[in-house]
């Protein structure tokens, strides 16, 4: 490399870095607490809690996950390879689960099974994993659909050719050629099965998330919490090892012209059964919440004693909070998505610390942002009377700390299908690194970009306990109305901002899914 | 796919970038212009008498004040974090009609909060701090995030056992934890929190989980009352009965009152709402400890803080909340008002007269660590 190179890349890495190190630093001042661990602390919680703990996460984790890849995969598959009515309208809506917040399907479901089941029953890891599965397969379903898509026609009438049916087909052709999919999709569930707080505790579900708030808020030891986070950190770093170990060895691509993947006709019996099966998962997992809804919407009406400035107010705060937050966490992750990539495994690792964030649950991020922020109140010659703590600012630089990662992968996943030829004549021919990001790179990505974007605006619509804990006075977000009427176990008055809560995810949704199917048909 | 044009990734973008902007205006607008004061008179000055710049800033046109963000609040204005949050909104109407001081609050849990006070420090924009439950404003007055107030009307209104010793919190009202049973399945209830380790509660019993603080006191004040040792052995034997943990007050009754368990450790408020809702809902009070130290007591406690802004303020809206807004605000949630010469909502009436535990309100912050520590070690969900 020359020097002049070498200069080049000086705001590349300057970038990276800054990017980096502003997000992960309310991270690392928690994680700090690492290097002093309180052993005592540990012992105790080893005697008590601790083993808990972690049979409930590794239980809950094992089911949703199961739950999710089993039903993303199935559904996907049905849609993707065979034809039956109504196939086309009801692929897309398999996906608007994921506008229904686990925590709304979680209190519409323990509401719903009280009845039947019993009080004792309903409040059960196996309740609350069923209600996390709703709300979670589609990200599954999501990345399988479009890998089964890829595998492509020639792949399959290949295997059919060599004797095999449908159901070995499947097993033995489609579902290991789509194994990265399966592992990026599994990978979005488990983090947010893992940081999960509002469904776990209306189950009384005792995962680690739920510890680390009940050392720090129980007992205000603030050390003995960020130990345990670490904790967290470490299984999240486990999974995502394992998904990489998963997508290693899978660049396999299909040689030659691939055409995309026809669906077969079915007979009219299966079809039948196709479209009943179908049905029964858009019921269960968004009919039922939505009816239940309007329900009790229908109950109490829309006068809501608790509550101020009324559904506009709430439905404005929702929109500019995670509006301002997604196109934030966005920008950002599409900067970071596009140094690293020139910055080798160093820049990969940084992008990896980044993402820090995303593997804690959203208290934690809060707590380790009003630190944050706070010691920079205190040095920082800002105006007299203006803190970065509570403001709007300090929200949404919390909510981009947690959720950076679903910009930059998204993102970066959109950059690994632009052919480095492309951008290698871009640079041949004068274009500038910026230059090329913004005339190359991201416009054929862009549909990757958008989709990002939506998945972005799904998580920061939903997003609690930080918007609880960081928003300024007068910002108040749909979540938090749900959130004080949920803590009191008033369902009827939280039925009305669940719903509007659920439109405004809806709309993310569309976004999401023109992204997709405009994505699909560029590559095809 | 020749042709990238970044304009059309611009154009789906900026419309959402320029609506969250645009609405992020409207907003900012919204709140810089304060309802129009209508307490503009007499009975303002009466109120306020013994706060000098209640005038001022009853006279003080509140239309030119920026009132968004975190930016320093408008001078008549008082900022109030708050772990309470189920109807204190006409509270806060209601002192505001009566001084023309604005209330601008915002709620979380009771610790939450504190940890945000503690990380804000010197710059907090809270001047009063409000929680629902004596631990967590006793442990926030151990960590000096409060101011000790030296004011008549706090001391002359709220008993000496609900207020700190060094004028640092007052409680407002008293919520009583007790035995809540179906008056259907039991003819003779528990009388005491011992007798929840009664093996013939085996599988009746309905609790709320240890992470909620009003559990935590509780069990700090058996600590208190019986010794580490006994409170241990009693919680353990409540723990054998094999409970349902519902986190929700609300939700245990209605379990009573569907057979899911016949006897629960609530708030006697909650039962208060229901019985408000439904005069015949089959749920009954047992006052619990009455021959021993009464029934166990928290409590809504305010403060004003240590780097209140605006700390005159503060102490004028504890000082309204403690003497002429008590009743509203105890009755709002069907508490009991901590002036003992305030007679609480009807509602109360009716569940009868009691003994309540006040001695103990003052060490439950201190006894909070042990408390937490014992439940995890019974294996108390």
């Amino acid at each position: 490399m020359t020097t002049l190179t070498r200069l080049r890349a000086l705001p590349g890495w300057a970038a990276t870095i800054a990017i980096t190190a502003v997000v992960a630093a309310p991270i690392l001042v928690l994680g700090a607490s690492v290097l002093d661990p309180s052993v005592e602390v540990w012992v105790r919680l080893w005697e008590t809690r601790l083993p808990r703990m972690i049979r409930e996460t590794v239980l809950l984790l094992g089911l949703v996950l199961g739950g999710a890849l089993l039903l993303g995969t199935g559904l996907a598959w049905l849609v993707a390879a065979h034809r039956f009515p109504g196939r086309r309208v009801l692929g897309w809506l398999l996906v608007t689960p994921l506008a229904v917040p686990g925590y709304v399907a979680g209190f519409v479901w323990l509401d719903t099974l009280s009845g039947p089941l019993g009080i004792r029953a309903v409040r059960s890891l196996w309740v609350g994993a069923f209600a996390l599965v709703l709300t979670l397969y589609p990200y599954v379903y999501l990345f399988a659909r479009a890998a089964f898509r890829d595998v492509g026609t020639n792949a399959l009438d290949a295997a059919r050719t060599l004797g095999h049916g449908p159901v070995s087909t499947f097993l033995r052709v489609a579902l290991p050629m789509a194994r990265p999919a399966l592992a990026a999709g599994g990978a979005l569930v488990a983090m947010e099965v893992l940081t999960d707080i509002g469904t776990v505790r209306l189950f009384n579900i005792g995962t680690l998330a739920d510890g680390v708030l009940r050392v720090w808020f129980g007992t205000g030891d603030r050390q003995a919490a960020a130990e345990l986070a670490t904790a967290l950190l470490v299984a999240a770093v486990v999974l995502i090892a394992s998904e990489r170990l998963l997508r290693r060895g899978a660049s396999f691509t299909t040689g030659g012209t691939t055409r995309p993947l026809v669906p077969q006709p079915m007979a009219p019996r299966q079809a039948g059964i196709a479209l009943a099966v179908v049905l029964t998962v858009l019921v269960v997992a968004v009919g039922v919440p939505l009816l239940r809804l309007l329900d009790w919407v229908g109950e109490v009406g829309t006068e809501v004693a608790t509550v101020a400035g009324g559904l506009g107010h709430h439905v404005r705060s929702t929109v500019v909070v995670a509006g301002a937050a997604s196109v934030t966490s966005l920008v950002a992750g599409s900067v970071l998505a596009l140094s690293v990539r020139r910055r080798g495994s160093a820049g990969r690792l940084l992008g990896r610390v980044s993402s820090l964030g995303y593997a804690m649950p959203g208290p934690v991020v809060a707590v380790g942002v009003v630190i944050t922020l706070a010691a920079l109140d205190r040095v920082l010659p800002l105006p007299p009377g203006s803190v970065l703590v509570g403001s709007t600012l300090g929200l949404v630089f919390a909510l981009v700390v947690r959720y950076l990662a679903v910009g930059y992968q998204g993102v970066d996943a959109g950059l690994d299908r632009v052919p480095p030829e492309t951008v290698d004549s871009a640079r041949v021919l004068g274009s500038g690194p910026t230059r090329t990001a913004l005339t190359v790179e991201l416009p054929q990505a862009r549909y990757a970009v958008l989709a990002a974007a939506a998945l972005l605006a799904i998580d920061t619509i939903k997003e609690l306990p930080i918007t609880l804990l960081l928003r300024p006075f007068g910002v108040d977000t749909l979540a938090v109305w749900v959130w004080q009427a949920t803590s009191e176990s008033l369902w009827a008055q939280a039925a009305l901002p669940s719903l509007a809560m659920v439109a405004v995810g809806m709309a993310a949704v569309g976004g999401l899914l023109v992204a997709l199917e405009r994505g699909a048909e560029v590559r095809s | 796919m020749r042709t990238p044009v970044p304009r059309r990734v611009l154009r789906a973008v900026a419309p959402i970038a320029l609506l969250a902007v645009v609405l992020a205006a409207c907003g900012a607008e919204e709140e810089a212009v304060p309802e129009p004061d209508d307490a503009e008179d007499a009975s303002v000055e009466e109120d306020a008498a013994d706060t000098e710049d209640a005038d001022a800033n009853a006279d003080a046109d509140a239309e030119s004040d920026t009132g968004d963000d975190a930016a320093a609040a408008p001078e008549n204005t008082v900022t109030v974090y708050t772990g309470r949050h189920y109807g204190i909104e006409p509270v806060f109407e209601s002192f505001t009609e009566a001084t023309g001081i604005e209330v601008r609050f915002t709620t979380g849990s009771d610790p939450e909060l504190r940890e945000r006070l503690l990380a804000e420090g010197e710059n907090t924009p809270a001047d009063v701090v409000m929680t629902a439950d004596a631990a967590n404003i006793a442990l926030s007055s151990e960590a000096g995030l409060l101011a000790a107030l030296d004011s008549e009307v706090l001391s002359d209104t709220i008993p000496e056992e609900l207020r700190a010793e060094d004028g640092t919190w007052y409680a407002l009202s008293r919520r009583i934890r007790v035995i809540q049973y179906s008056e259907e399945r039991l003819d003779t209830p528990p009388t005491t929190y011992a007798e929840l380790g009664d093996p013939e509660y085996d599988g009746r019993l309905c609790l709320r989980p240890s992470t909620h603080p009003y559990t935590q006191s509780l069990v700090a004040a058996l600590i208190r009352n019986e010794g580490a040792e006994e409170a241990e052995r009693i919680v353990a034997s409540w723990v054998a009965n094999d409970p349902i943990y519902i986190n929700s007050d609300t939700d245990m009754l209605r379990a009573i009152e569907a057979g899911d368990c016949d006897v629960a450790l609530a708030n006697s408020y909650y039962l208060g709402r229901l019985k408000a809702e439904d005069p015949d809902f089959p749920v009954a009070i047992s006052w619990t400890e009455q021959d021993s130290v009464g029934a166990h007591t928290n409590i809504s406690a305010a403060a004003v803080t240590a780097a209140a802004p605006n700390p005159e303020a503060g102490q004028q809206l504890l000082e309204w909340l403690a003497s002429d807004g008590l009743k509203e605000f105890s009755d709002v949630n069907f508490e009991y008002p901590a002036a003992t010469d305030v007679e609480p909502a009807e509602v109360l009436v009716g569940f009868g007269a009691f003994e309540p535990d006040h001695a103990s309100v003052r060490e439950l912050g201190a006894l909070n660590a042990e408390s937490v520590d014992l439940l995890a070690e019974v294996g108390y969900e």
